[in-house]
């Protein structure tokens, strides 16, 4: 989604023009209304836990942050259930709210070893991705892959299945070659595909269900510079030509803009060319301006589509060549809702089009763009990517802006195309459909029952997804 | 008689220029602001490392919006507000600001520190 300033401010100024025509203040005031929160602290004084985008809430009875292995197993052992390790709180989904412990790993961070040779690093799993760049480097490692957002912590990117893209390039957990878990007895296991393999296959996409990831040994790769390039083409053109455009590129992947028939291609591959930094954010700029076209053109969309179109077509293409752990990460301060579901890569943009049909059809408060990614296949029982080529699609909405109406229509769309879903971005699969979606889903179960057959680590959404749906 | 104000302003207006340039040092640059901001850390051990894990990646980051550390400027509109309408917005969250800054185990308590640390109130 990255665009040159100029740009940016082309649409900023269009957006401006439209602003003086239009002048429904009372819609702006509706639009830009802060959602209600929760109290800050409850009656009886427990202080308020959210996720990032405010969707999910919870007063937890006690916070811990241990600080050693040793006293995270005692502590699962006696806390008050139901225990939920929280890493960056960037899911969307209900994963953490607990009225019982809330769990941060934070104390537990920072690089454990490393094998020069076999370019592989053991990590804490409390240690954010944007900290993991930089304690890599001094290794000279990175990782294979990185996703679009580094504030999670690893423990929490490999729990959701979260993910990167590139052809050839498997989510974050694909690269995790052993784990330590701590269970709801206080053990600490061993696990890789020689030790508990079983636990290995079903906990590495365990969003903290199955025990809380302690330490992962992760197979990264010799430091690498890379070229990255972003420039605009038509909507249809880019996903006729995604096949090809995933063969050509070591990573890919695109933003479809609603309202505008345009795509935003972002590409990446290695290089040996001289340092090109990128330069100051221009992605939020863009994206507020493609706001403020929403709140003046929304109730008129062939005039919006014309105006954005005219605005954004002849943007210059942005290139940057740095370290690959720079740049595959982004900063996305405008805060969102998102539903993102991974496709069998032949469905995906078939999907794509019947997805944006259906928002420019009913949907113009719609201003965010889709994310198209690609993302290869891996053997983790949880796993969305489990067996197959996979093509993800994620839909966003902005903060202040109602989701549910949007996902609501979406999601059918989705699951038709034999979509699973990201299970830290919004869904409303329960136990029945997700069993139907993973061939692997009762063995996952039934490792999940002999680790935890008290349920300490099921809160009420874990529950729906694992024994009532 | 208003166009004689506004051509004695316009004569008066290097001079007040210049004497505006006796007050003090010029504003730190953006790059200046940002540069600080990187290197800043707290004091306190049990703060720092608060700081370090959840506030520093977006409170050191330009790219990230956010008030950066030791800008007294883009604070000052902040404690503006009031110190429990700033705490309240760090705890619910608001607009760019996601709730608690990402940091789990912060008291409130922390988090009145914290927001002194990065509004550089001690230095002030």
């Amino acid at each position: 989604m990255t665009l040159s300033r100029r740009a940016a401010i082309g649409l900023g100024v269009g957006a401006a023009g439209a602003a003086v025509v239009g002048g429904m203040v009372g819609r702006q005031w509706s639009l830009d209304r802060e959602p209600p929160s929760p109290a800050v602290t409850d009656a009886e004084g427990r202080v308020l836990w959210r996720n990032w985008s405010g969707i999910a809430s919870s007063y937890p009875a006690a916070r811990a942050a241990p600080e050693s292995e040793a006293a995270l197993a005692e502590l699962l052992r006696t806390a008050t259930a139901p225990i939920r390790p929280v890493g960056a709180g960037h899911s969307f989904t209900a994963l953490v709210p607990t009225p019982g412990t809330l769990l941060s790993l934070d104390a537990l961070h920072g690089l454990v070893d490393h094998d020069a040779i076999a370019h592989q690093a053991t990590v804490w799993a409390g240690t954010r991705l944007g900290d993991l760049g930089p304690a890599l480097v001094a290794v000279g490692q990175e990782m294979l892959s990185l996703p679009d957002i580094n504030k999670q912590s690893l423990g929490g990117a490999i729990g959701t299945g979260t993910h990167g893209t590139g052809a050839g390039y498997q989510a974050i957990h694909g690269s995790v070659k052993a784990f330590r878990l701590a269970t709801a007895r206080g053990d600490i296991l061993e696990c890789s595909p020689e030790r508990n393999p079983d636990i290995y296959a079903a906990a590495r996409v365990g969003v903290g269900a199955f025990g809380v990831i302690t330490q992962v040994t992760l197979q990264n790769r010799a430091l690498t510079r890379v070229h990255k390039r972003a420039y605009l083409a038509p909507l249809e053109e880019v996903a006729a030509g995604w096949p090809t455009l995933l063969k050509a590129h070591d990573k890919v992947e695109f933003f479809a803009f609603p309202f505008s028939g345009l795509a935003a291609v972002i590409a990446t591959d290695q290089t040996d060319a001289a340092l090109k930094p990128r330069g100051p954010d221009q992605d939020t700029e863009t994206l507020l301006s493609l706001k403020r076209l929403r709140d003046l053109l929304g109730p008129v969309p062939g005039l919006r589509r014309h105006i954005t179109h005219a605005l954004m077509a002849g943007m210059p293409a942005e290139e940057s060549v740095d370290d690959s752990w720079k740049l595959l990460s982004n900063e996305r301060p405008v805060r969102f809702n998102e539903m993102e579901f991974h496709l069998p890569r032949e469905a995906q943009m078939a999907a794509l089009r019947e997805v944006m049909a259906e928002i420019e059809r009913n949907h113009n408060d719609v201003f965010f763009p889709l994310e198209v990614r690609s993302i290869a296949p891996d053997d983790a029982w949880l796993s969305p990517f489990y067996g197959r080529e996979s093509g993800s699609l994620a839909i966003h909405a902005y903060y202040k802006d109602d989701y549910r109406r949007l996902f609501g229509a979406v999601e059918p769309i989705l699951r038709r195309h034999g979509g699973r879903p990201h299970w830290g971005k919004l869904h409303t699969l329960r136990a029945r459909e997700l069993a139907a979606l993973y061939p692997r889903w009762q063995d996952a179960m039934e490792v999940r029952r002999t680790l935890d057959p008290e349920g300490r680590f099921l809160n009420a959404h874990l529950r729906e997804l694992f024994i009532d749906g | 008689m208003r166009n004689d104000k506004v051509h004695r302003l316009m004569k008066a207006w290097p001079l007040m220029a210049l004497l505006a340039g006796c007050g003090g040092p010029p504003p730190p640059s953006p790059a200046q602001i940002a540069a600080r901001a990187a290197t800043l850390r707290p004091a306190d051990a049990h703060l720092a490392g608060l700081y370090e894990r959840s506030c520093k990646a977006c409170h050191a980051e330009p790219r990230a919006n956010a008030p950066l550390a030791g800008d007294r400027s883009a604070w000052k509109t902040r404690l503006a507000k009031g110190r429990p309408v700033l705490l309240q917005s760090v705890l619910a969250g608001f607009n760019g600001m996601p709730a608690g800054g990402q940091c789990f185990t912060c008291t409130p308590h922390d988090y009145e520190a914290l927001i002194s640390f990065m509004a550089d109130e001690d230095a002030r």
